[in-house]
């Protein structure tokens, strides 16, 4: 409430973006972070149709073998952050902020506040979706995840990965998986609930306001040096 | 020697798996050098190391699931035994990091967990509570402590209950907290090889319900619901409160004091000034931000009200952060105003107004509701004239706004007349203030109400 916000590198690349390209990009700038050579940083993009399985997910919750998933124009990709299987693809807006947490790490913070960032979006775009403590970390619309949220952290520092808001999503997708290892819970996007297509270019600029907020960051201009990577890095 | 914990990634986080080793036994590390990454829920991440040495021990085994402040790994730094300093502490803590930290705000530096309104702060999404401050998982030292007197003065409850649950003597255990305090993790130590084998991979030696539940069921024998009553479980808000209350009532030694206060000529101003101060402002007039403002002032003149315990240590910030009691449909929540010792009346009434509001619709952020330095309750509105509130630790005192009442008094002259009066009242830890200390602090606070002219600084 009280307090100055500190200034914050918002990184928007246009079109699909290359997941191990924004993977890549990601923990490099995690790095720079951890050695405090740059500022917080916030990377808002779409990828292409990619599953990703975080620590905690098992193999039994890949629903469809990587040949379907090949032949549906989909990857699959092992990676670092906590949680289990997710889906990331066109109509998803996919945040992942790149933030010094200082020396007293309160990673469950962290989570809490990505959890505001949609709760706060979707509400301004009519929705009211809500958090499941009985269930998972997340936001939810009843037993429907419409914000699923996995994050790592270097050195217990610095944060990686993030959120991903379905916006108008191809929900079908998730039928590849057994999303966040909840066989009992469905998905939703904001398009569903709203009975209307909701695109990511409605939602970004509401819900990078409200990232400013929740994290109490300032935007200011990235140097073209850490934006070139990403921005060239659209798929056809 | 230090050990390395599990460290605390936050209120909510119990507890973490080990992963993955990226030290052995043997394995030489740098300072800030990644340890082990462990996985929770939903955050992952590698631990890095506080100091320079060389892995001695790895305590338990990859995959192994421990709760937050287990000792996971030895380091031997070249301090020697027994210096189960700084440097045993979390990792988190003691990260190079860690010496800005000394001039942190209290929030950042309060030993203890955050007010019960950590977790209603978010009532829907929150987890059970985490370990309790009493609990500093240290390292063991090799050698006991010197004894300091009956060690059942200081044995948490929890410690209490884990040694009795285990068949363990307390008085063959060496305490490595403060002041040869045994903890919880030298009771776990002590029965390290004892304890029954776990059947899966986690290791888990506490009830998943963790200190709270374990203070809870200190309760009496159980008594189910019969005919005619309903049974419902305890929210986890419910809980968290329960613990809190509970923990401040065995670890505070509270005392109380009152006084009386003639708010005669603020109940006038306020009258006279509330329509347009709510058109100038926005928010309510209320007498709340007034008393506030008085306390703060008594507070700059008695820094020692606004002080913490930090073990044997008194912490003196040299600034207000005003937790107010907040009653809402979860339970009681305590926001904090930071830095009110920087806003006049106006200010303070905005932030309270927000901040309570806020409270009301769940959207408080986890931060605002830590590191106050002092609170005020303010059950007046709802007809009370006399309260002893609890203690919210790590706080020195809380103080009780009561009902305002017009009431007939003796004046100048020994004359009766009806004046409007208010109980204004503290409870307080008498390990930290003395009742001489605690009666000039609010005969401070009387004297701010009685004689300042709060139209100015109401800008009305």
């Amino acid at each position: 409430m009280i307090g100055s916000r500190s200034p914050a590198w918002l990184l928007t690349p246009p079109g699909l973006i290359d997941y191990d390209i924004a993977n890549e990009a990601m923990h490099t700038l995690a790095r720079r972070r951890l050695a405090d050579e740059i500022p917080d940083t916030v990377i808002v993009l779409q990828h292409p149709p990619v599953f990703t399985a975080g620590r905690r997910a098992t193999e039994d919750e890949l629903l469809w073998d990587e040949a379907t998933v090949t032949a549906r124009g989909g990857a699959v990709r092992r990676i670092d952050r906590g949680g289990s299987f997710t889906f990331h693809g066109p109509g998803q807006l996919v945040v992942y902020p790149i933030l010094g947490l200082g020396s007293r790490p309160d990673a469950a913070a962290h989570l809490r506040r990505l959890e505001e960032v949609a709760i706060r979006s979707c509400a301004d775009m009519g929705v009211t979706v809500a958090r499941r403590a009985d269930v998972q970390t997340g936001v939810w619309s009843g037993e429907d995840k419409i914000c699923a949220i996995g994050v790592r952290l270097l050195r217990t520092r610095v944060t990686l990965h993030g959120m991903a808001l379905n916006c108008n999503t191809d929900l079908a997708w998730f039928d590849g998986i057994v999303a966040c290892g909840l066989p009992d819970h469905g998905v939703t996007s904001l398009s569903r609930l709203l009975g209307r297509d909701v695109g990511v270019e409605e939602v970004a600029p509401i819900a990078i306001d409200h990232l400013a907020d929740a994290f109490d960051l300032r935007w200011s201009p990235a140097p073209e040096e850490i934006s070139r990577p990403l921005a060239g890095a659209a798929v056809a | 020697m230090t050990s390395i914990q599990m460290p605390q990634l936050g209120e909510t986080i119990v507890e973490g798996t080990i992963l993955k080793w990226l030290k052995n036994e043997g394995d030489a590390v740098k300072a800030d050098e990644p340890l082990f990454e462990i996985s929770t829920d939903k955050v992952d991440t590698e631990v890095p190391s506080p100091v320079a040495g060389t892995v001695t021990k790895l305590l338990v085994a990859e995959g192994t699931t421990v709760p937050v402040g287990t000792a996971v790994m030895e380091i031997d730094d070249g301090s020697g035994a027994g210096s189960g300093g700084d440097g045993a502490t979390a990792p988190i803590a003691a990260s190079p990091e860690a010496p800005a930290q000394a001039a942190a705000p209290a929030q950042a530096a309060a030993p203890a967990p955050a007010a019960p309104a950590a977790h209603a702060a978010q009532p829907p999404q929150q987890a059970d509570q985490p370990a309790a401050p009493q609990t500093p998982a240290r390292a063991a030292p090799q050698t006991p402590m010197p004894d300091r007197g009956p060690r059942s003065n200081i044995l948490s409850p929890i410690v209490r209950k884990l040694a009795r649950e285990r068949g363990l003597d307390l008085a063959t255990i060496a305490g490595s907290g403060e002041g040869g305090r045994i903890t919880k993790a030298d009771v776990l130590a002590a029965t390290a090889g004892t304890a029954p084998a776990a059947s899966t991979a986690t290791a888990t030696p506490l009830p998943a319900a963790g200190p709270e539940g374990a203070a809870l069921m200190a309760a009496p024998p159980s008594m189910p619901a019969g005919q005619d009553e309903d049974a419902q479980p305890m929210s986890h808000i419910r809980k968290a409160i329960a613990s809190h209350m509970l923990a401040s009532t065995q670890q505070t030694a509270r005392a109380w004091t009152m006084v009386e206060v003639n708010v005669d000529h603020l109940v006038r101003l306020r009258e006279d000034t509330k329509e347009k101060f709510q058109a100038n402002y926005g928010v309510k007039l209320t007498y709340l931000p007034m008393v506030t403002r008085a306390t703060v002032d008594a507070l700059h003149e008695f820094p020692l009200v606004n002080s913490r315990l930090d073990g044997d240590d008194i912490v003196t910030p040299r600034f207000v952060n005003m937790g107010i009691a907040v009653s809402y449909d979860a339970g009681l929540i305590v926001p904090v105003v930071k830095g009110v010792d920087g806003m006049n009346t106006v200010g303070i009434a905005r932030a309270i107004a927000d901040l309570a509001a806020r409270a009301r619709s769940h959207q408080l952020q986890p931060d605002e509701v830590q590191g106050a330095t002092f609170t005020i309750t303010n059950p007046g509105p709802y007809g009370s004239l006399l309260s002893v509130p609890i203690i919210n630790q790590p706080n020195a005192g809380i103080l009780s706004l009561d009902g305002i009442q017009k009431r007939p008094v003796v004046v100048e002259d020994d004359a009766i007349a009806v004046r409007s009066m208010v109980y204004i009242s503290m409870s307080w830890d008498h390990r930290l203030i003395d009742g001489e200390l605690a009666t000039r602090f609010l005969a401070r606070v009387k004297h701010n109400l009685e004689t300042w002219d709060f139209a100015e600084d109401l800008g009305v």
